[in-house]
């Protein structure tokens, strides 16, 4: 895509297109991308993929009306129609005096990671990977493995002067897996990560070889024998997941304006565990892929979301932060980590009386009260402080806010996924029931 | 664009190749507490070429139009499937053929509404749901509508053209119980275009009052008790049954995967009740949810009969997995967008209907439960598979009582499927399913109402 206009100057014309069709107020994105993607189906290497794409967003305010359309064409005319409908949406809509856009910030750019794949290195380390996978764990069967490298620019400006520009580059890495022999087959499971470089083996991002070792001892998995309330270690990979819960549920744009979020009034109290911190870190260095405006066109700050069981900071964007009279969020609100702990996997293990390891967690979408239920995947009964044996069939239910007071011990290990850095945690009870 | 458009493309293949053009039409309206948050539309618009070469595949896709461009896409198609198969190609790699022609343009024929007129149904949509129900907590209603657009050409013979569109409006209320949030929501609409698929919102009302009847039972219902089960799972679970629980599992690139269904191939594996079916287009007389004449391969499709009266028969299937299993392929390769390739994908799967009446399937469970509405659901290798349930009924002494809260249910699909003990002599289609494996897509999902036992969880 060399010799393209630059995408500043494509996301200025946009702006002029809106204020020339009548737009009061109005933000333009310009995205252009390249992907290339190495697939492994069922064990073998399958498709090598190369896509291109380019986007124009364009937004309208009009006497606080908004309207927003989105294209993936770059051309004037294209730019004009697209400006010219939002326009037209904008006056159809209702007047919000929420809607509204971000201060004046003179041009900044940004670069992050290389700007063109080493296609003969994401060969070899695929490669190397099947190779491994296959000697290693023998019955284990590789479902589908996606190591993608994905480089390209994102440009925002608006008509108060805000302008971003961020040329970025990184290596994704899925592989989801599991393990079959005779009629007897594991749950499947699935980690990955994404980083700037090739350096490590992509075994070792995220925790695909732990779990991949999990797969090949799941092939038989017991019962918990009845229902009773139990602690939970939880997993990185899972913990990332109930993560995503308490910001749908407490801290995000739709809980807050809605009114349902039981923590709308608690900000700056205690909601958690003391042992429990979570923090947003878009421009680094805890988190290695991070980002450096947000949507709404702000620089995007780090900025702690829980500190130390205390509610710090909720996710609002600009227009939710406008809607509630509650602070935006400065970082965006995602490039996540949750800070280690000091006691070791081991030790939190050992301190478990009766529950389980949890590795998975397949679920319903907690309701508005935080209320959650799901099946404990490729998950582990641990009586005494041992790991007993797998489980299968096994429920757990209980409340995302109950979960985080209840932690009593965070792991002094992290798993570093690039975009977030996630410990065990050690909480409970919730209710475990099963066969 | 029109096959014709393409067609001449054709020329620069250098190996089986197909090269699709297509655009998604997207649009979104959003209400939230009545106030206008989101109102925006979009499209996605671009070519690609999958070439295949000793087992092997190449992929390239742009949003350029133009005889350049596109052929610089081909060509890099090409450039990558040689590429893979000289370090990784496995033998000769020829694929089966039934090459489909098909022209299919669902779109509407009445006028397009305006944004103002789409605005003012949300808006009226919300606004009736406070007048029935002034104490809610909050409200949302959003209109969405997909048309995706494709026009195909592959180079062993398939020509197609198809514009399938898909309308929504799905309202979530909240309401405040002894201080908490309880939630429901429901979603209406499918197939067509906007106009084709609603006509006033007072349509609508019979619908919204039931959906508020239910929210008030919800929040006064009991949490429903942990264990195992004898439930009546309706329609709109019994789909999400056939889908993850069932139809993945019998996809055939996953049961090359590792997935348990590997193994039962001709053996019972459900109730001699059960009969499901991927259908391609049209069930029972109708045109499906989400029809697919020729699939994106090329391929003409055809209905997967995946269970008959509880004896697993057939997989779904692609060209390449079909040859694997030396079967036919079905046309089940499906891409979301045109930067996308295609992937063995259901289309409308579903239970056939049985000959029991629901009330008398209800009159028959002692104690158990009657779940009506899912909110998500997963699926696994094993077979066993979960799904959030956000509207039920406790059943005792075979009445209907009190609701129930939020739960999840859960079993092993194909132990699950053998304590079918009745159907309900009728069945609906959801029409507004989206399938999340690798891609996102929308799918149909359908069924009677289904006795069986199963795993509840909650709390207690």
């Amino acid at each position: 895509m060399s010799g393209m206009k630059d995408g500043v100057d494509i996301a200025r014309a946009a702006l002029a297109a809106l204020k020339a069709a009548g737009a009061d107020k109005a933000a333009a994105g310009f995205s252009r991308g390249e992907q290339s993607e190495l697939n492994v189906d069922a064990g073998k290497m399958s498709l090598y993929r190369s896509t291109v794409n380019v986007s124009v967003s364009v937004t309208a305010y009009v006497g606080g009306r908004k309207g927003s359309v989105s294209v993936n064409r770059y051309d004037d005319a294209a730019i004009r129609g697209a400006a010219e409908e939002a326009v037209a949406m904008a006056r159809s809509s209702e007047p919000d005096p929420a809607n509204d856009i971000s201060p004046r910030r003179p041009l900044e750019r940004f670069a992050f990671g290389p700007a063109e794949p080493d296609s003969a290195a994401m060969y070899e380390r695929l490669r190397e990977f099947v190779d491994y996978a296959s000697s290693r764990y023998p019955d284990t069967r590789l479902e589908q493995c996606i190591l993608n490298f994905a480089a390209g620019e994102s440009s925002y400006a608006n008509s108060n002067g805000a302008e971003f520009q961020e040329r970025s580059g990184s290596y994704g890495f899925q592989a989801m897996f599991t393990t079959k022999k005779g009629e007897k087959a594991s749950s499947f499971n699935y980690s990955g990560a994404s980083h700037r470089g090739l350096a490590l083996p992509l075994k070792d991002w995220g925790n695909v070889d732990l779990l991949m070792r999990q797969s090949t001892e799941q092939l038989e998995p017991g019962g918990v024998g009845g229902s009773f309330q139990g602690e939970l270690v939880i997993a990185p990979d899972c913990l990332g997941d109930f993560i995503s819960y308490l910001d749908g549920t407490y801290l995000g744009d739709y809980a807050l304006i809605t009114g349902s979020s039981p923590w709308k009034d608690k900000l700056g109290q205690k909601v958690v565990s003391p042992l429990f911190s979570l923090r947003s870190l878009p421009a680094g260095p805890g988190v290695e892929i991070g980002y450096s405006y947000t949507g709404d066109g702000f620089r995007a700050e780090n900025c702690d979301l829980i500190d130390a069981g205390v509610l710090k900071n909720f996710t609002l964007g600009f227009y939710g932060s406008n809607k509630t009279g509650k602070p935006r969020c400065p970082s965006g609100g995602g490039a996540l980590a949750v800070d280690a702990g000091v006691t070791a996997l081991d030790d939190m293990i050992r301190d478990v009386k009766r529950g389980l390891l949890l590795m998975r967690f397949s679920g319903g979408s907690p309701s508005d009260n935080g209320d959650f239920s799901g099946v404990a995947k490729n998950s582990y009964l641990i009586e005494d402080g041992k790991i007993a044996r797998p489980v299968g069939e096994t429920m757990i239910a209980g409340n995302v806010a109950s979960l985080f007071s209840s932690i009593r011990a965070v792991s002094r290990e992290l798993v570093d996924y690039g975009s977030a850095v996630c410990p065990w945690a050690l909480t409970g009870p919730v209710t475990i029931s099963g066969k | 664009m029109k096959p014709d458009d393409i067609r001449r493309y054709a020329a620069l293949f250098s190996e089986y190749t197909e090269l699709r053009a297509q655009e998604n039409r997207s649009s979104r309206i959003s209400v939230l507490n009545g106030d206008v948050v989101g109102n925006a539309s979009g499209s996605q618009a671009g070519l690609s070429a999958r070439s295949y070469k000793d087992g092997v595949w190449g992929f390239a896709s742009s949003p350029e139009p133009g005889d350049e461009a596109v052929a610089a896409m081909v060509a890099k198609a090409g450039a990558n499937v040689r590429f893979l198969a000289s370090v990784e190609g496995r033998g000769s790699g020829v694929l089966p053929r039934r090459p489909g022609r098909s022209d299919h343009d669902l779109s509407a024929k009445k006028p397009r509404r305006g944004r103002k007129e789409l605005i003012d149904f949300a808006r009226d949509v919300d606004a009736y749901c406070v007048k029935r129900f002034p104490g809610l907590l909050s409200r949302s209603v959003g209109l969405s509508t997909l048309d995706m657009e494709k026009a195909l050409v592959t180079s062993d013979g398939g020509e197609a053209y198809s514009l399938i569109p898909r309308a929504l409006v799905a309202v979530s209320l909240t309401v405040e119980e002894a201080g908490e949030p309880i939630d429901l929501y429901d979603i209406f609409g499918g197939r067509g275009q906007f106009e084709d698929v609603f006509d006033t919102p007072e349509a609508l009302y019979p619908q919204l009052d039931l959906l508020i009847e239910r929210l008030k039972e919800k929040a006064k219902g009991a949490y429903a008790k942990p264990g195992t089960h004898e439930v009546i799972l309706d329609s709109d679970l019994a789909g999400i049954l056939a889908h993850e629980a069932i139809g993945h599992t019998v996809e055939a690139d996953l049961v090359l995967g590792g997935s348990v269904a590997a193994d039962y191939m001709g053996r019972e594996v459900a109730s001699p009740l059960v009969t499901l079916v991927d259908f391609a287009h049209s069930a029972l007389g109708e045109t499906c949810p989400v029809p697919l004449w020729t699939d994106d391969e090329g391929t003409e499709g055809r209905d997967a009969v995946l269970i008959e009266k509880g004896v697993l028969r057939s997989y779904m299937h692609n060209k390449e997995t079909a040859a694997h299993f030396g079967a036919e392929p079905t046309g089940n390769a499906r891409a979301f967008g045109f930067y996308d390739e295609p992937l063995v994908r259901m289309r409308n799967t579903a239970i056939l209907p049985g000959s029991s009446k629901l009330a008398d399937m209800i009159a028959s469970v002692d104690d158990g439960y009657y779940f009506l509405r899912s909110s998500n659901g997963q699926a696994d290798s094993t077979s066993e598979f979960m799904f959030g349930v956000v509207m039920g009924y406790e059943i005792k002494g075979g009445r209907l009582g009190r609701a129930v809260r939020d739960c999840t249910i859960s079993g092993v699909a194909f132990d699950m499927l053998k304590t079918i003990d009745m159907l309900s002599d009728d069945m609906s289609w959801t029409a507004a399913g989206m399938c999340g494996k690798k891609q996102s897509i929308p799918v149909g999902m359908g069924g009677p109402a289904v006795k069986c036992r199963i795993n509840v969880g909650g709390r207690s």
